[in-house]
């Protein structure tokens, strides 16, 4: 009906465009307010994050918007049947995808491969972007260089800033190196969260043949909005070891020989940013209130029940806020209605939700209270996140960095220590022992058994005080990341510390995801339940099976593997054993079936697969090894003897395992087993040694 | 819906919005069901609210919601007029009405007659769609009007100065009087938010053959002085002949005022409100803090306070003549002219 609306049709021309928006961030940072809420729901100035994300779609022209749904997806889904979005004259249709199994991004867009949802190129965001980036010049940069470039197969939007913008991430600061001519990304390098150790990018010079000149940018803020063609959820498909969409996929796409698939950057002057950490949630609830993201800004009234209004100063108020008459309300703040705010209290950039009640003589610095939260007298709060429903007591100080969860109560008189995080109930999901309160508490994250923290050793009760309702929550990853804690906290930016304490939860719960998956690869949407003790043989085994099976590259196995001993904790010798069982089985199935002679088979299989060994075996002593892990799984087949001639004459020609080891081994083995077909490679060894002896 | 594009800001300029005003109304009057006339006005007046709310400085919407309701109050008065007459025409069903009419006469324009009613909602409907498609080609052809009256207000070889680049009526209003006059234009660059539409009007204008200056905003007192007329096009002009135009106007006409050179508001009769404007401060729309200094520069970001408001308030005293597309008046209650319309 409108005009504008028509307009951009008109440059989806046929196609709809479609969205895919990742709801769920798989990481951690925001806990312990995302084990109650998911992050997207969060409230950033007032207004749940995905409300951003969802108009910044509907200002883009967007048809039909899928969620992608795993942790809390049932709030999600009730929220968006109860929102807007959901009414008739929505801008576009909001389905909610429910995946519950997915444990990264990668999950998640194999899942979306597996629906076959996607018809043409879409637009893939996450759930926490706050953006007004105009999008039509971003489709048309994303068209123009597909018709020169076939191989492009994503244009990813960033922002400039500086490295050390606010709304810049330190969490996960990147470096693009771009081609300057076009902005194709040549190369992407994470860096690792609050760096200062790592300072230089290591190039493969082969990604820039045939680049004039280039550009290394560690200035732009990574929003995570990309245009996709189908492709992308194929590559996925096809590497499911992908877990990361800019670590994982951008990176390995970018260095790949095989795939030859380009990446291009949109570098936009408008603002563009993703909330993905208490450092960016501040600097972006900043942007918002002071504007930067203009036209969000909270008098634009994202909820229809919200009434801001704008006054100089980037000062908002909703209708029926009472102030009282000696408060002061600095810069940059938002005060929700029905809020009420004592004598004498101070506040300045921060955000204030509905139904709060501040006392008298408070002051309140860089904060975020939510809804519905109570502020005794005499309190000082500053850089710090008040969630929903949460009281804090007289007297109390809430020193930078910390959060107070859901419903929490802290007494009087408490001082909250620098970044401590409290939520009202334990984090975890098995203990059930409230009542004492000083115990020991497992942290466990979602399902996550594998992750046992223990917590305690902190009082609860002696923070939160007396009346207090409280745990102290405390990440796992917090002990290893303190050495990091310290740059950042030098980088002038408060809030910033928070970001620190956690990793993501996919590096943590990594073991498990492999497990899954080798076990799920004919099925991917069973809910599996797994066991903890799963041994590593039967994981190894499957997956050299499936790389086999399914004709994966050596490296990407290889990849697999190792991570897979390292996960578990095992020696090479496993990894050996593990890859040999394998092969041999896959020798066994041919020869069973009848397809190949158990030269071919062997051959064929260990050609090829043998190369593993090359990353498994490094010294004589490991190839010993190997040869007598080989001779004991051959001992029992009938064909044995002869096999075991054949995979070593394989292994000795690819320069696996050499003569040395080989005689060595024959040395030891040949007191108690008897194989003449070895016999007779060993006999051709030594004459073959004696006659390069005798030439020389 | 309308509201949500206002709020998302996809619509934006008084002539936009006070189209797409029109079309929304005629679509809303022509599917609405109503049993009396105050019944629709009452739904219109939400609906007005609604939109006021969804983005409440864009006032022409509020303009036209007030001319439409008051297009259906003039027809509702007079099929009122006419319906005391019907009564004389003795036909069966009028008779059933007025009987009806004397047992409730609380409620006189109401009759219960399905079939009259029908009929009578029927021609009002129609009457107000035509009362609106009215509205529409005057929206349209306002510059027509405006352009008329240029020849007059412009002499040759005058210095023209305009602040409101962003302005089609006022490049109109320019073009016209160069087929009769030759002058010059000294246009202000409007740093941040307009300063490419400067440029381009520049253009426009240099492409007509006009001598045009682009002038820095900072510069206008300096040229003040031998500027013959100030040519500002309102967004906005208030009961009190306020008027809420671009950012940097207010400055203008300030050195005008000082200067003694004489200020034409230029509008068309859409952009006249019947409103006070009481609170100035809320009238003007703040805009994106980045077009002052890039977003990029982060110690800035962090530790300024940057405001870009995208209007200014005139107040009335610094204006002399207001340009409609039907009138050329001076300050004074410029109200008493367009309450007719409300």
């Amino acid at each position: 009906m409108p005009p504008k609306v028509k307009k951009q049709k008109e440059v989806v021309k046929d196609e709809r465009l479609q969205a895919i928006v990742l709801t769920d961030s798989f990481e951690t940072r925001f806990m312990p307010l995302t084990s109650v809420k998911p992050r997207c729901l969060l409230p950033l100035a007032n207004v749940p994050l995905i409300e951003y994300t969802l108009e910044f779609l509907a200002k883009a022209g967007v048809d039909e918007v899928y969620l992608m749904c795993s942790a809390h997806a049932d709030q999600i889904q009730g929220y968006i049947e109860q929102s807007k979005w959901n009414l008739p004259w929505s801008p576009f249709k909001v389905n909610t995808i429910m995946n519950l199994e997915s444990r990264s991004v990668g999950d998640a867009m194999r899942d979306l491969d597996n629906r076959g949802l996607i018809t043409g190129d879409f637009l893939l965001v996450s759930g926490d972007v706050v953006t007004n980036i105009q999008f039509d010049k971003v489709m048309e940069a994303h068209k123009a260089r597909k018709a020169v470039d076939r191989d492009h197969i994503a244009t990813m939007v960033l922002t400039k800033a500086s490295s050390l913008h606010r709304t810049r991430s330190h969490a996960e600061p990147a470096t693009f190196i771009l081609d300057k001519t076009n902005n194709r990304c040549l190369y992407y390098q994470d860096i690792p969260p609050a760096d200062g150790k790592k300072d230089s990018v290591s190039i493969d010079p082969e990604l820039l043949d045939g680049v004039d000149e280039f550009v290394i940018r560690n200035d732009l803020i990574d929003c995570h909005v990309d245009i996709c063609t189908p492709h992308v959820p194929q590559i996925f498909q096809e590497n499911f070891d992908y877990q990361y969409l800019r670590r994982d996929f951008v990176k390995s796409t970018l260095s790949s020989d095989i795939l030859k698939k380009t990446l291009y950057a949109y570098i936009t002057d408008d603002y563009a940013a993703r909330v993905e950490s208490w450092q960016t949630y501040d600097a972006i609830s900043q942007d918002i209130l002071a504007r930067w993201a203009y036209p969000i800004c909270p008098d634009s009234n994202y909820l229809t029940q919200q009434s801001y209004s704008y006054e100089a100063k980037h000062i908002y108020k909703e209708e029926n806020v009472i102030l009282a008459q000696s408060c002061k309300i600095g810069s940059c703040t938002a005060i929700g209605s029905n809020t009420i705010i004592g004598d004498g209290t101070y506040i300045e950039n921060s955000v204030i939700g509905k139904n709060c009640k501040i006392g008298n003589n408070i002051t309140i610095k860089n904060s975020y209270i939510w809804d519905n939260a109570i502020i005794e007298d005499n309190s000082k709060l500053s850089y710090s996140i008040v969630a929903n429903g949460a009281k804090i007591g007289n007297n109390t100080i809430l020193e930078n960095g910390s959060v107070i969860g859901f419903d929490v109560v802290i007494s009087n008189d408490k001082t909250i220590g620098k970044d401590t995080r409290i939520s009202s109930e334990p984090v975890e999901r098995n203990d059930q022992s409230f009542a004492n309160t000083s115990d020991e508490d497992e942290d466990d994250e979602e399902d996550d058994e594998s992750t046992h923290a223990i917590q305690s050793k902190i009082d609860h009760q002696a923070i939160v005080g007396i009346n207090g309702v409280g745990y102290v929550y405390e990440s796992e990853i917090e002990d290893s990341d303190d050495e990091f804690a310290k740059p950042v906290n030098s980088l002038m930016y408060s809030l910033g510390e928070l970001t620190l304490s956690d990793d993501s939860i996919t590096s943590v719960t990594q073991t498990k995801q492999k497990k899954k998956r080798t076990m799920s690869t004919t099925s991917y949407h069973t809910d599996m339940e797994y066991e903890e003790e799963e041994d590593f043989d039967k994981e190894a085994v499957a997956t050299v099976q499936r790389a086999i099976a399914e004709n994966h590259d050596l490296d990407t196995a290889l990849l697999e593997l190792n991570t897979l001993r390292m996960s578990m904790n095992v020696t090479y010798h496993e990894v050996r054993l593990a890859t040999s069982t394998a092969l041999i089985s896959k020798v066994d199935e041919f020869i069973i079936s009848g397809t190949l002679q158990i030269k071919e088979a062997i051959y064929k299989l260990f050609k090829h697969w043998g190369n593993l060994y090359k990353r498994q075996a490094f010294d004589q002593e490991e190839e010993i090894d190997l040869l007598e892990i080989l001779k004991d799984l051959t001992l029992t087949k009938d064909y044995g003897k002869q096999a075991l001639f054949h995979i070593i004459s394989v292994l000795y020609d690819s320069e696996i395992i050499d003569e040395d080891s080989i005689l060595i081994w024959w040395k030891n083995a040949k007191e108690n087993y008897e194989n003449e077909y070895v016999l007779k490679f060993i006999d051709w060894l030594e004459e073959a040694e004696e006659d390069s002896s005798d030439e020389e | 819906m309308l509201n949500r594009k206002l709020k998302r800001r996809q619509i934006s300029g008084s002539y936009f919005v006070a189209l797409e005003t029109c079309q929304l109304l005629m679509r809303v009057i022509s599917a609405a069901r109503w049993n009396n006339t105050n019944q629709l006005i009452e739904q219109i007046r939400q609906l007005g609210k609604t939109l006021i709310n969804a983005q409440p400085r864009e006032f022409t919407c509020g303009n036209i919601i007030r001319r439409v309701l008051a297009i259906i109050r003039d027809e509702v008065y007079e099929t009122t007029e006419n319906e005391n007459m019907t009564p004389m025409i003795s036909s069966m069903f009028s008779l059933l009405s007025t009987n009806v009419e004397k047992k409730e006469p609380i409620a006189p324009p109401v009759p219960t007659n399905p079939r009259i009613h029908h009929n009578k909602n029927h021609d009002l409907r129609s009457i107000i769609i035509q009362g609106i498609r009215d509205l529409i080609d005057e929206i349209s052809n306002i510059d027509d009007g405006i352009e008329a009256m240029s020849v007059d207000l412009i002499h040759d070889n005058e210095i023209l100065l305009t602040p409101t680049p962003d302005s089609k009526t006022v490049l109109k209003f320019l073009l016209k009087a160069r087929q009769k006059r030759k002058f010059t234009v000294l246009v202000t660059e409007c740093f941040p938010n307009r300063t490419s539409i400067a440029h381009s009007f520049a253009k426009e204008l240099s492409d007509a053959k006009i001598d045009t200056v682009v002038i820095p905003d900072s510069h206008v007192f300096a040229v003040m002085s031998r500027v013959g007329k100030v040519i500002v096009g309102a967004r906005s002009v208030f009961a009190n002949g306020g008027t809420v135009s671009s950012a940097g106007v207010a400055a203008v006409a300030e050195c005008a005022k000082e200067h003694k050179t004489p200020v034409f508001s230029v509008a068309g009769l859409y952009k006249l409100s019947p409103t006070y404007p009481f609170d100035v401060e809320n009238l003007i729309e703040v805009g994106n803090s980045g077009k002052v200094i890039n977003f990029s520069e982060s110690n800035l970001v962090q530790h300024a306070d940057i405001t870009n408001p995208l209007f200014d308030y005139i107040p009335p005293e610094h204006i002399d003549i207001y340009i409609t597309n039907m009138y050329v008046f001076i300050h004074p209650f410029p109200v008493v002219f367009w309450a007719k319309f409300y």
